[in-house]
């Protein structure tokens, strides 16, 4: 029996379903990231499970225990809003104890829970302050000092780093991570940054019109999408997705890319079962930006790496690495090269194709072609 | 040439454009300075004069004060305009914020509700005062009412009572604003963050601590604002007042601004009238140049 259990939840507003039959379910320590983009119906699962919106239909259990019906202050959860929701005529430690002071806590004991709290936030110094009077961060770290002062059995985060600066999200991440690490909590985390998905959770959620995309851990997700929807939201820059032909070589299919003067044909490694189906059809080829590169940054040892000559379109420096544009199958692709590589829009260079990491979708129903495995995204051990 | 005289022309639609709105707005600004700036002073100065039924300029200094703090209607109009005032604040604050609470749980209809309680406002002090002096003239309302409905023994002669009159002025005053200051209080609890509320739900507290722990102490400045705007209501209630009791019975419901015109206009008293209008004036003033300071001054910080 997993910690907690979303099974098969619908909401319906009217005529609208807005959750169209979500199930997940994760284990104690678990740190959940449901992500989309907006209007996926990941806050309205958050409040589902915080018990702030009601269920339509389904079942939520929570260690066990049922939770559908049960009022938000009874199901031994916390929550740590966007807007970060203080109590402005409150004091910082006003703010920590308010959940305690409900719960009738002696006021001994509240003192000693919210200094605890306080200490750990490194926010002992503002205990006496207002809101009003805090910055961004700091009011960040009071909201999260008010769920954990409680110590539930499970915290919820709506968006929380969304109103912080850029580099001020970073640190914060950070902190949530270490904070998660620190005390084992189990989370569930809603958000529309892959990159916050990605670092922070055990377990991603991807969700996309009230549909439960891909559920796995951030590197299957990353490495092994289910559809196309998923390659393209998760990773930045994103997958890139190149239209190809499957044909048949020597018995084995491989695909075939049309390039600006003639066609690219790579070897096919995974999911090679399956897309013997597939010979003579239109496909969409999806490759990171990493499994493309230059010769001597590939990863011969691990990898499977075919090389091509292609026409460069457009040389991206981040520093860090090279970004180089070429079109394949009539799209741009980028791939990430080795930094200072000397390159040149207009010029030709050996690009080196990692088509062990290379995935294949179905262009019509957008789905992802693989052989059948047994499951696919939890990793053997990972079970508790 | 033509370019030359085109010039001309720009430079005179520009000085026009930078003179029009001035233009536009100095007859008004002359007006408001004369009568209403240049009439405050001139009142201000007979309060010091010894005027009677005529104005008249010569100088008495304080003697119109003094006769005014002495006089024994004024106190009565004082000690009325406390109560009245008191009554009609508190009443009016307690009144709409129940009113807005309540219409704030999402009732399906609250348009009509609102508009519906927000309409006594648009009538004039006049016609409140005296439809509910119809309304409670023994003779006429809801004592005849009820006595032809057979209920013989009912009584509520409160408007013909001297020592019960002041409260059939609260009773009307209080109907007519009170959907005003329930339309302020709505506004404020709209403007509360609904993630607030959910976070006090999680965290355990039932309805009525929410609303006294969360929600009314952010609603401090709608309580602000509705205390300036009663306050400065009630010292200038005279309408009413006239319309509902004229005043009486006797001297039951004198407040000070039936006090000054009775002065001013039956009295021949123009001095003592000029006084307490100043008077008047003076504790407005101090109720609302704090509030508009304050108002005004918020943007900035």
């Amino acid at each position: 029996m997993s910690f907690l259990h979303i099974n098969n939840v619908h909401k319906r507003f009217g005529e609208t379903h807005v959750l169209k039959g979500i199930d997940i379910a994760i284990e104690q320590g678990d740190f959940l990231v449901l992500v989309g983009p907006s209007g996926c119906g990941k806050s309205t699962l958050l409040n589902m499970i915080a018990g702030l919106d009601s269920i339509s239909e389904g079942e939520l259990l929570l260690d066990g225990r049922r939770i559908n019906d049960v009022h938000p202050s009874r199901r031994d959860i916390a929550m740590v809003f966007q807007s970060y929701a203080l109590y402005p005529s409150m004091t910082v430690a006003g703010n920590i104890g308010f959940g305690l002071e409900m719960r009738k806590v002696p006021r001994k004991q509240r003192r000693e829970a919210i200094d605890r709290v306080a200490k750990l936030l490194q926010i002992e110094n503002l205990l006496d302050r207002k809101p009003g009077q805090l910055s961004g961060g700091q009011r960040q770290r009071v909201a999260m000092g008010r769920a954990l002062v409680r110590d539930p059995q499970l915290f919820l985060f709506d968006e929380p780093l969304s109103n912080l600066d850029a580099k001020l999200r970073v640190d914060m991440r950070t902190e949530i991570k270490q904070l998660h690490q620190r005390l084992g909590t189990t989370i569930v985390y809603v958000t529309h940054d892959q990159i916050e998905a990605m670092t922070l959770a055990s377990r991603i959620a991807v969700m996309r019109g009230g549909e439960l995309q891909q559920l796995g851990t951030p590197q299957a997700v990353y490495d092994d999408p289910n559809n196309l929807f998923v390659a393209g939201f998760m990773g930045s820059p994103s997958m890139n997705l190149v239209k190809a032909r499957i044909v048949e070589q020597d018995g084995l299919p491989v695909a075939q890319v049309a390039t600006d003067a003639s066609t690219l044909t790579l070897p096919v490694v995974r999911d090679r079962n399956a897309l013997r189906d597939w010979c003579d059809r239109d496909v969409i080829l999806g490759l990171r930006p990493e499994a493309i590169t230059d010769p001597a940054s590939a990863n011969h040892r691990e990898g499977n790496i075919h090389e091509a000559e292609l026409p460069v379109a457009l040389v991206e420096p981040t520093g860090a690495d090279l970004y180089v544009v070429t079109t394949l199958g009539g799209t741009h692709v980028n791939a990430r090269m080795r930094p200072g590589t000397p390159l040149r829009p207009g010029e030709r260079t050996r690009f080196a194709f990692d088509v062990s990491r290379m995935v294949v979708f179905d262009p019509e129903s957008e789905r992802r072609i693989r052989d059948e495995r047994v499951t696919e995204t939890t990793p053997i051990g990972e079970t508790a | 040439m033509s370019n030359a005289s085109s010039e001309r022309d720009d430079s005179a639609r520009e000085r026009l454009q930078r003179w029009l709105p001035k233009l536009v707005l100095s007859p008004s600004c002359v007006l408001v300075l004369f009568f209403v700036y240049g009439f405050i002073a001139w009142t201000s100065y007979i309060s010091f004069s010894d005027s009677g039924m005529m104005p008249d300029y010569t100088w008495v200094g304080l003697h119109q004060w003094s006769r005014l703090w002495t006089s024994w209607t004024w106190g009565i109009a004082l000690h009325n305009i406390w109560v009245f005032g008191l009554l009609y604040i508190v009443s009016c604050i307690v009144l709409g914020l129940i009113l807005a609470i309540l219409l704030d749980q999402r009732i399906r209809a609250e348009g009509v509700l609102r508009t519906i309680y927000l309409y006594p406002m648009a009538l004039s002090f006049i016609v409140t005062g005296t439809a509910w002096q119809w309304f409670l003239n023994p003779g006429l309302g809801l004592e005849k009412t009820m006595h032809d409905l057979g209920w013989q023994s009912f009584s509520f002669n409160w408007l013909i009572d001297s020592n019960m009159a002041i409260y059939t002025v609260v009773i009307a005053a209080v109907w007519q604003a009170t959907g005003f200051v329930m339309a302020m209080f709505l506004a404020g609890l709209r403007g509360i963050d609904g993630e607030m509320i959910k976070a006090a739900q999680i965290d355990g507290a039932p309805a009525w601590k929410i609303y006294a722990r969360i929600i009314i102490p952010q609603l401090r400045p709608v309580f602000l604002s509705a205390v300036v705007v009663l306050a400065h209501l009630a010292i200038k209630s005279f309408d009413l007042i006239v319309a509902m009791t004229g005043g009486g019975p006797g001297n039951a419901t004198a407040v000070p601004a039936t006090f000054m015109y009775s002065y001013a206009f039956s009295r021949n008293e123009m001095g003592i009238a000029a006084a307490s209008a100043v008077f008047m004036l003076a504790v407005i003033a101090a109720l609302i140049i704090p509030y508009l300071y304050s108002e005004l001054r918020e943007p900035r910080s």
